[in-house]
């Protein structure tokens, strides 16, 4: 290289300096004032060795200036924050990852379509059942947040918005509102879930909440648990306050005991989680759930007219309990769980203790390019036609039912209108383009007793689909 | 009442942290003192044990004054800064990290040593270089760093420009033209001065670098072949006092003020003045600086206060935006 240069050197540089040498002087005499520029100008090496000394020190400080420049730049990057967009979301990450600011979200544009409705006509639609920007972040590196609205059907819903420490990892501490710890299916994320809509268990536990919660992991996960209080809401409900000053208590224990032994057994999780609480209604607030369909139809509420006579009230202890599990192998998936829910009622003079119970089945099978799991699967391949790769496709069963206790009619609910039990079988079928589109086609038929003024309610047929991106 | 269960294991939790461990403690220092605090380091943890404190570990920072001056400010959590000047520590003290005091609570202004600029040129100083008005010949690649990052980059500006007033007869116009000259023939400007040494020694640029003292011995004991640098003292040139101060908020936080404190002392024991000397600092202690005053060449030294009026004024008359520095090189 350098012999190189030293011939480009004498091509270039001396061979025209040693011809100008040749030329004679044309204006010998200099003034005084044209000597004192000169001698302000740098000097002119006289020799060629000198001139490739001043080339090299010209290469040496460029290669100098790149070398500082470079150090600038790592300089600046150990201190200067980072923004980085991917698959995951976008975020903005301080120097030390001690502050982040992380811009995610999802958003359901789901289509319901109802087969031999005549008895009990529904509409047919589009819907776009959740439209959810998130915020989340960590502030000091240890304190964790999330936003989480819902514009989803033209309304707005906070559903998310908590802060949690991370002191260990057997010991986290979130405060606001949020999931509590009961149910399995409830506590997938909607983007994570097997079907369109969740099964009838999930009508059973409470969907989001304001409370304080501890939580931690055990031996990498092998373990852990959850315990918090809550301002307790009805089955399946989710508000922003509370109606009365008693709470609720709810816990979780959860076990993966082959987590990290890896072998089939991999992704087995056994647990239970239940809740405890003790909660008065009113006329105005009762106090108590209504049940829907998977297309998110009512087919169960209790009697209300406004009236003390006729309308049922929550009216003390309030008992949740859930055995839950899952096994994933492979391509294939299992979830399953069981919800009971006992809450002491009043209509008028007259009380009872009520207790509901139901139950979840499913079952998923990955036919191409990816492993089921608890938390979606994740394509091999990603779709993308010029190269013949399609994404992941995904097979889904279930069989859920919900039982309500038959004290429940006719004292406190209208079997005319309300039915004491509904079973429902779905297939579906989901594509998942990349990690962020998944298409969902679903067929789920639900059967009813009761429910109709005369025999059961018919039965609904319901055909859903899906176009999910989440980010 | 029945969620008095969770306040217990709220305050558990937040008390499990981990145990204390040993006594750190973080020197955010300039550009060419790596060598001087890590003997200094290992001597004050001897000494601190000896004198049945704990086991003490000393991290350093090393960079461009002003630049490690911003990051203190910025939020490295320094237990003590020994910076190049005392603008920097008053920087500091500025955005009330440090006492504004900080000055009066050592002896010599908080500057356990001094030192002062002079010349490294090539073996046989081959441009001839001999005193500032050298710097300005036309063919002679001059080597500092940037005063706007360096705080030896300073004292360099500073010190010609107080050998140009003497020359011109404190005239400001032909004193700047004078140090613009200087300018000219610089190449490049690193950031600190332990970068611009590496570009003189390491990477073979330029004819002369306006060094530190003591990195100026440094680099001909030190750093190349034997014989390959000399150095050149100037006619005149300014006394340069790095001062060292507790970041007093940082250290209570820490709870290290007491262990900062000595370390700090520890600088003007006759032990830390030995280490100072041996490292090419010009030692306050009168003995000890008789012990090694054949390795310090003779400069008439002028300070910062009896011509420029302090730190204070020179930063901003030379220093800041649109300054002295910036008419200087903008210009070029």
């Amino acid at each position: 290289m350098r012999t190189l240069f030293v011939w480009m050197f004498f091509a270039l540089v001396a061979l025209p300096a040693a011809k100008a040498q040749e030329t004679p002087q044309e204006a010998p005499q200099e003034t005084a004032q044209e000597a004192q520029e000169e001698a302000q100008e740098p000097a002119q090496p006289a020799t060629v060795e000198e001139r490739l000394d001043e080339l090299d020190q010209k290469i040496r400080v460029l290669d100098r200036k790149t070398e500082i420049d470079k150090e600038a730049a790592a300089e600046k990057a150990k201190t200067a924050g980072q923004a980085t967009a991917s698959k995951d979301g976008f975020s903005l990450k301080s120097a030390d990852g001690n502050f982040v600011l992380k811009l995610r979200g999802y958003t359901h544009f789901d289509g319901r379509f109802f087969q031999s409705d005549d008895q009990r006509p529904a509409t047919d639609t589009f819907t776009l059942r959740r439209v959810r920007p998130i915020f989340e972040g960590t502030v000091y590196k240890i304190f964790d947040f999330r936003i989480m609205p819902d514009f989803g059907g033209g309304q707005t819903v906070l559903q998310d918005a908590y802060i949690e420490g991370r002191f260990t990892p057997a010991f986290r501490v979130r405060a606001g509102k949020f999931k509590p710890p009961v149910g399995l299916e409830r506590l997938q994320s909607a983007t994570e879930i097997l079907f369109v809509e969740r099964a009838f268990p999930t009508n059973l536990v409470p969907n989001r909440d304001l409370g304080v919660q501890l939580s931690g992991d055990f031996n990498g996960g092998v373990a852990s648990y959850a315990v918090g209080v809550f301002n307790g809401v009805p089955d399946g409900g989710s508000a922003d306050g509370d109606t009365n000053d008693d709470k609720d208590y709810a816990a979780r224990v959860f076990f993966q005991p082959f987590v990290k032994v890896g072998g089939a057994l991999k992704n087995l999780g056994l647990g239970v989680s239940g809740s405890v609480g003790k909660q008065e209604g009113t006329l105005a607030a009762p106090g108590l759930p209504a049940f829907r369909t998977p297309a998110q139809q009512t087919f169960f509420s209790y009697r209300t007219d406004g009236t003390a006579p006729n309308t049922v009230i929550a009216d003390g202890d309030r008992t949740r309990f859930s055995p839950q599990g899952y096994f994933y192998s492979g391509p294939f998936g299992l979830l399953a769980e069981y919800v009971t829910s006992k809450q002491a009622v009043r209509r008028g003079a007259v009380s009872q203790d009520l207790e509901h119970k139901s139950w979840q089945v499913a079952g998923n099978w990955v036919l191409t390019g990816g492993d089921a799991s608890y938390r979606s699967v994740n394509p091999k391949k990603v779709f993308d036609p010029a190269a013949h790769t399609w994404g992941a496709f995904e097979l889904a069963a279930r069989y859920s039912k919900l039982e309500l206790d038959d004290e429940t009619f006719p004292t406190f609910a209208n079997l005319a209108s309300s039915a004491s039990a509904a079973e429902a079988w779905a297939v579906g079928f989901n594509w998942y383009l990349n990690k962020n589109l998944r298409l969902m086609f679903d067929y789920e038929d639900t059967s009813f007793e009761g429910g109709a003024t005369v025999g059961d309610r018919e039965d609904e047929k319901v055909l859903f689909s899906r176009f999910q991106i989440a980010f | 009442m029945r969620i008095r269960f969770v306040l217990p294991l709220l305050a558990l939790g937040l008390a499990a942290g981990p145990a204390a461990a040993q006594v750190k403690l973080l020197n955010v220092s300039y550009d060419p003192t790596r060598e001087l605090y890590q003997e200094v380091n290992t001597a004050f943890a001897k000494a601190w044990k000896a004198k049945g404190g704990q086991d003490v570990t000393v991290q350093q920072s090393h960079g461009g004054s002003g630049k490690q001056a911003r990051s203190v400010i910025d939020g490295l959590e320094a237990d003590v800064v020994t910076l190049a000047l005392a603008y920097d520590v008053d920087a500091v003290a500025a955005s009330g990290l440090i006492a504004k005091n900080w000055q009066t609570r050592l002896p010599n202004n908080s500057a356990p040593y001094t030192s002062t600029i002079v010349f490294l040129v090539r073996k046989g100083n081959p441009k001839k270089i001999k005193d500032w008005d050298d710097l300005t010949r036309p063919g002679v690649s001059v080597i500092t760093p940037n005063p706007k990052t360096s705080g030896g980059a300073r004292w360099n500006l500073l010190a010609a420009w107080g050998y140009g007033l003497r020359k011109f007869n404190n005239d400001p116009a032909k004193t700047q033209d004078f140090v613009k000259r200087i300018f000219k023939n610089v190449p490049i400007l690193d950031t600190g001065a332990r970068g611009s040494t590496v570009t003189f020694v390491e990477r073979g640029i330029g004819d002369v670098l306006i060094a530190w003292e003591n990195e100026a011995i440094f680099a001909v004991r030190e750093l190349g072949d034997k014989g390959a640098f000399q150095i050149v003292a100037p006619s005149v040139s300014i006394l340069a006092e790095p001062p060292v101060a507790v970041v007093d908020k940082i250290a209570a936080k820490h709870k290290t003020a007491a262990v900062a404190k000595a370390y700090l002392e520890f600088l003007y024991t006759p032990e830390g003045q030995e280490i100072a000397a041996k490292h090419y600092y010009r030692p306050r202690n009168e003995a000890v600086a008789a012990k090694y005053a054949q390795q310090f060449p003779k400069v008439s030294l002028f300070t910062i206060d009896q011509v420029f009026g302090g730190w204070t004024k020179a930063q901003k008359a030379f220093f800041a935006d649109g300054g002295v520095f910036d008419q200087i090189y903008a210009a070029q």
